[in-house]
């Protein structure tokens, strides 16, 4: 449309064009004399979408050894909650913050950002950040993301205080600690770990944290012992209702970022499901969808162990390098097998609920839910937020990403359909009875949820 | 008359003494300066005899190998046209039985197989020679030669360096002011061997003679200058970016026809019941296997197996399909060479549309994994060279890579040299920013990571070291050089995120691999890309940071001072 205007530049563009012309004059290429401006509801989009903003990180004042490891990552702008919630979260006097945003969007890029900006690393020894996550993965995790946005921070010391991390008597000795609450609850207790100089308090998957009977025991106490004018920040992608008064109680007079209940999917992920004619068929029906799309790494999601060693066996037998990991293993087993998922030494992640939360491999393609979330006494009812943090687990950071999840017969039919009504959205059905055709409806299921990811509901968004 | 001796002696001269003869020898005037010349006159006149015929016996041996030569040459091609004619009777009968079976199956419509995609000729074929049946090019200037017997060697000799001139010919087609301002690096270039002949031409029909650069490294000096001088030549000349565009555009065209031939089998198996029961099992097969790479030594055996099998069961013609000419999907032109396994005017449409289906997973591969993992590359970088120089797979003795490039041209032109405004419609388009369906740009983060990996997948194809393969590789690491000159040398105020962030992935992961390929000389330019190319763009876009901090990491990691 902008072609319509040629009274603009027609002089000035002509000269140069006389020449593209002529050098080009094989080429089917047809250059307008002057090029149009990108539109700007193009570029407005950037700012509506999760990853998106009008800022750069280069405006957000940071230390500029962080900025320096941002850009070593490869960031490229600040996401949403990153441009909203950094500001905030930096401002003097200090502020508590409660942050919502869709999985995969950088919160954790944004509170090791912010733990970064507010440690005075002239006293390397003290400690003076503390991060909680739910599970030792997830600690570990935290750690690296630290250890990588911080790599141009002199003296930077980080200490985990996950079980096996920190030996009796020692004190912790680092500036930044990270860890789970049961292990940073009794390194306090015995005096390991001195609270004193604390500034700041981070709560990973604070809903999760919070709401379980034993973790939201254990992070009330830790907090107790905390300084009273401590710094408390709590992120997660889900915050539902009655964790929401927790939350408020226990960081007083935050700021909040929340999101409506229509935004809390990632609109770039593909939700599907398979309509399995039995629970006998799903492992052959599991090994085809592999040829259906390209697919870096996946992690499928089962109820329990022994149907995740059944599963591995057919998968190994098809070709695929599989890791199982659940409860049954134990600590370092758990961080080598995930570290083999990491660095696609195996591409294929069996695992039971354990790794639903916050663990990022961004190479993840596709999530299967091969046993529908259920909670409750006997799984009496479906589980919405398992499911979004288990989808959550692809299309990390605007990337491309599917879940598929297995339905077998009614109670799983019934069970997906009021998680769909929970999160207001729709799923499309596959069948495994044309391959051919299936192959076709999920490659034009990926294109249209890649267009969605783009679309911005203009009122109110 | 040949072979015979060189003239029956004048016995008579040494007869019995004639009186007449000895009186002449004892004559008074024997000595006389007026028999002496006769002498040498008659000495001379029996040289010359004996020399002429000794140069007639010579042409005529020199005709006879001449003769036999050909004989033996029309005897191969004879043969080889036997073989074709064969091969084009089997498929007519495999056609034929293939229609009875259609019609015995279904009595309905008996619908013939839809022609193969005539997608249009590229301007290399147009200017070619008209196909003659196995022209022997230099067969001509050999008997015209040896007319002459000194002057043949000069005549062979200048029949092999015309493969040069014509080289350029073709490309003189298309006029370019850059072209003076391009060649006299190239002509500098290539009189010295050096790892930079290449690169320095920018002619894709020209034949990536170098395999793997030479093992000494050049100065880092000389490329420097080189690079300098080349950079200013296209800064003053805005029409130097045309010219490249024309020589790839051929890539655009080949991307069309395949797009083309997708169409074409999507009919084919329409009609061809064996077809379609086996071509999507056959492309889930690639697919599938290439997502099951992974990122350990050996650990991919078993795929690399599955997608050679898929390969070969397409090429071999057990899975009926139309057949194609695989000119439509090259840059170059190829004529039947002695030793390939392929050498006909055609191949299976599947096999072509397999290494389609395999080129797309590649791309896609480095579009969600590497992005994230810069790791996943190499493993699927090894998989493309193992493919692309698997002798099985070539065409008339060469690689099929073009296809795969054409999809590289469209997905990140950065590579190919051609630049634009990230701010502008056309701009981005010309970067290869994608569109999603409703006209919309993807946003700037899926971009950028698109690009990341596609440079990280770029440098794990072209950066493979053949040293020890008895293949050729299909895309040596002087293709490496070239894309990152053509980056590195864009002009300060063009410089864009894209190109900063396509750099960086070539370089992040594989800076190990370029300089033990080119020593010193890689330094040199990664100075110039993590140094001077930062420094003098205009935009500090958060890439041109990025390039920077790689710069300081590289000194922190590995102690590489630039």
């Amino acid at each position: 449309m902008a072609e319509g205007q040629p009274a603009q530049a027609p002089t000035a563009g002509s000269p140069e064009n006389d020449q593209t012309d002529g050098a080009a004059g094989n080429s089917s290429l047809q250059e307008p004399a002057f090029e149009v401006e990108v539109e700007l509801s193009d570029l407005q989009k950037d700012t509506d979408n999760p990853l998106g903003s009008v800022a750069s990180f280069k405006d957000l004042g940071l230390p500029p050894a962080v900025l320096q490891g941002l850009f070593a990552l490869n960031f490229q702008k600040p996401s949403k909650v990153q441009e909203k919630a950094l500001p905030l979260m930096l401002a003097t006097p200090p502020r508590n913050m409660i942050a919502q945003s869709q999985s995969g969007t950088g919160k954790t890029a944004a509170f090791v950002t912010t733990v970064l900006s507010r440690v005075d690393f002239n006293k390397p020894d003290s400690p003076q950040a503390l991060l909680l996550a739910p599970s030792r993965e997830l600690a570990r995790q935290i750690e690296s993301v630290i250890a990588q946005i911080g790599q141009f921070v002199p003296d930077l010391g980080i200490a985990a205080a996950i079980p096996g991390g920190i030996p009796r008597g020692e004190h912790v000795k680092k500036a930044v600690v990270v860890g789970t609450p049961g292990t940073v609850m009794d390194l306090i207790r015995r005096r390991q770990f001195d609270v004193s100089h604390l500034k700041v308090f981070v709560i990973d998957e604070a809903d999760n944290m919070l709401d379980q009977q034993g973790l939201g025991d254990q992070c009330t106490r830790v907090k107790t012992m905390l300084p009273k004018d401590i710094q408390i920040l709590l992120f997660s992608a889900t915050f539902p209702d009655k964790v929401m008064k927790y939350a408020t109680a226990f960081a007083p007079s935050a700021n909040m970022i929340k999101l409506k209940v229509q935004d809390l999917t990632v609109k770039g992920i593909s939700q599907m499901y398979m309509d399995c004619p039995g629970q006998s068929d799903k492992y052959e029906i599991l090994c085809k969808l592999y040829g259906l799309m390209n697919i870096g790494s996946s992690i499928i999601f089962v109820k329990t162990r022994e149907s995740a060693t059944r599963i591995q066996q057919s998968m190994v037998r098809d070709g695929h390098k599989v890791s199982v990991l659940h409860g049954a293993y134990e600590g370092s087993e758990r961080d080598s097998l995930l570290d083999d998922f990491r660095t696609g030494k195996s591409k294929v992640l069996i695992t039971t609920n354990v790794l639903a939360r916050g663990i990022d491999v961004s190479t993840v393609s596709m999530v299967i839910n091969y046993d529908i979330p259920m909670k409750g006494m006997g799984d009496a009812t479906h589980d919405t937020e398992t499911y979004l943090h288990r989808i959550g687990r692809t299309g990390r950071f605007g990337r491309v990403g599917v879940s598929i999840t297995f339905v077998s017969d009614k109670k799983s039919f019934m069970a997906l359909q009021a998680i769909a009504q929970d999160l207001q959205i729709d799923l499309v059905s596959l069948s495994p009875d044309d391959w051919d055709e299936t192959e076709m409806q999920v490659q034009r299921v990926i294109k249209s949820s890649r267009a969605q990811a783009n679309f911005v509901p203009s009122a109110g968004a | 008359m040949a072979g015979s001796s060189p003239a029956a002696r004048r016995t008579h001269q040494w007869s019995s003494p004639n009186r007449d003869r000895l009186s002449d020898l004892l004559s008074e005037n024997r000595h006389t300066e007026l028999s002496h010349q006769d002498a040498l006159n008659a000495a001379q006149a029996e040289h010359d005899r004996v020399r002429e015929a000794a140069i007639r016996v010579f042409r005529e041996h020199e005709l006879h190998e001449e003769h036999k030569k050909l004989r033996e040459r029309e005897e191969r091609i004879r043969q080889q046209q036997r073989l074709e004619e064969e091969r084009i009777r089997t498929e007519e009968h495999l056609r034929a039985e293939e229609e009875r079976l259609r019609t015995l199956k279904a009595k309905t419509v008996p619908q013939l197989p839809p022609p193969p995609p005539s997608p249009p000729a590229s301007t290399v074929n147009r200017s070619a020679a008209p196909k003659q049946p196995e022209p022997t090019p230099s067969a001509a200037p050999q008997v015209q030669s040896s007319l002459n017997a000194k002057a043949s060697t000069f005549a062979t000799t200048s029949s092999t360096v015309s493969g040069l001139p014509q080289v350029n010919g073709t490309k003189a087609e298309v006029p370019s002011p850059a072209q003076p301002s391009q060649q006299p690096p190239q002509a500098l270039s290539s009189a010295r061997p050096s790892p930079f002949a290449q690169p320095s031409a920018t002619n894709p029909f020209a034949q990536p003679s170098i395999t793997g650069p030479s093992a000494q490294p050049a100065a880092a000096n000389p490329f420097a200058r080189q690079a300098t001088s080349q950079q200013n030549g296209q800064a003053t000349q805005p029409a130097a970016t045309t010219a490249i565009v024309s020589d790839n555009d051929r890539y655009v065209q080949i991307h069309q026809n395949l797009k083309r031939l997708r169409a074409s089998l999507a009919q084919q198996a329409k009609s061809l019941p064996p077809l379609k029961a086996r071509m999507g099992d056959m492309r889930r097969e690639l697919r599938k296997n290439m997502g099951q790479l992974v990122n350990a030594k050996g650990g991919n055996k078993v795929q690399i197996e599955a997608i050679q099998r898929v390969l070969h069961e397409s090429i071999s013609g057990s899975v009926p399909s139309a057949l194609v000419d695989p000119a439509d999907y090259i840059t170059d032109r190829r004529e039947p060479s002695e030793g390939a396994i392929h050498n006909g005017r055609q191949l299976p449409s599947l096999f072509i549309y397999l290494l389609n289906t395999f080129s797309k997973a590649v791309i896609n591969q480095f579009i969600d994994e590497c992005g994230a993992q810069p790791l996943m590359a190499d493993p699927v970088g090894v998989i493309v060279a193992m493919i692309f120089s698997n002798k099985s797979f070539l065409w008339r003795g060469k690689t099929l890579i073009d296809i795969l490039m054409a999809k590289f041209r469209v997905v990140c032109p950065v590579l190919f040299g051609y630049r634009g405004s990230e701010k502008t419609e056309q701009g981005r388009k010309r970067l290869g920013w994608k569109r999603e369906k409703g006209a919309s740009w993807v946003p700037e983060q899926q971009h950028t990571d698109r690009m990341k990996g596609l440079g990280v997948g770029y440098a794990a194809i072209a950066l493979r070291d053949f040293s020890k393969s008895p293949n050729t590789n299909p895309w040596p690491p002087s293709r490496y050089w070239a894309s990152f000159a053509k980056i590195v040398n864009t002009p300060s105020a063009e410089i864009t995120n894209t190109h900063a962030v396509v750099l960086r992935a070539m370089i992040e992961v594989s800076e190990e691999r370029f300089c033990s390929f080119y020593g010193t000389a890689a330094i040199a330019a990664l100075r110039k890309a993590l140094v001077d190319f930062p420094n003098r763009a205009e935009i500090k876009t958060p890439g041109v940071s990025g390039l920077l901090v790689l710069g300081q990491m590289f000194r922190r990691d590995i102690g590489l001072e630039l």
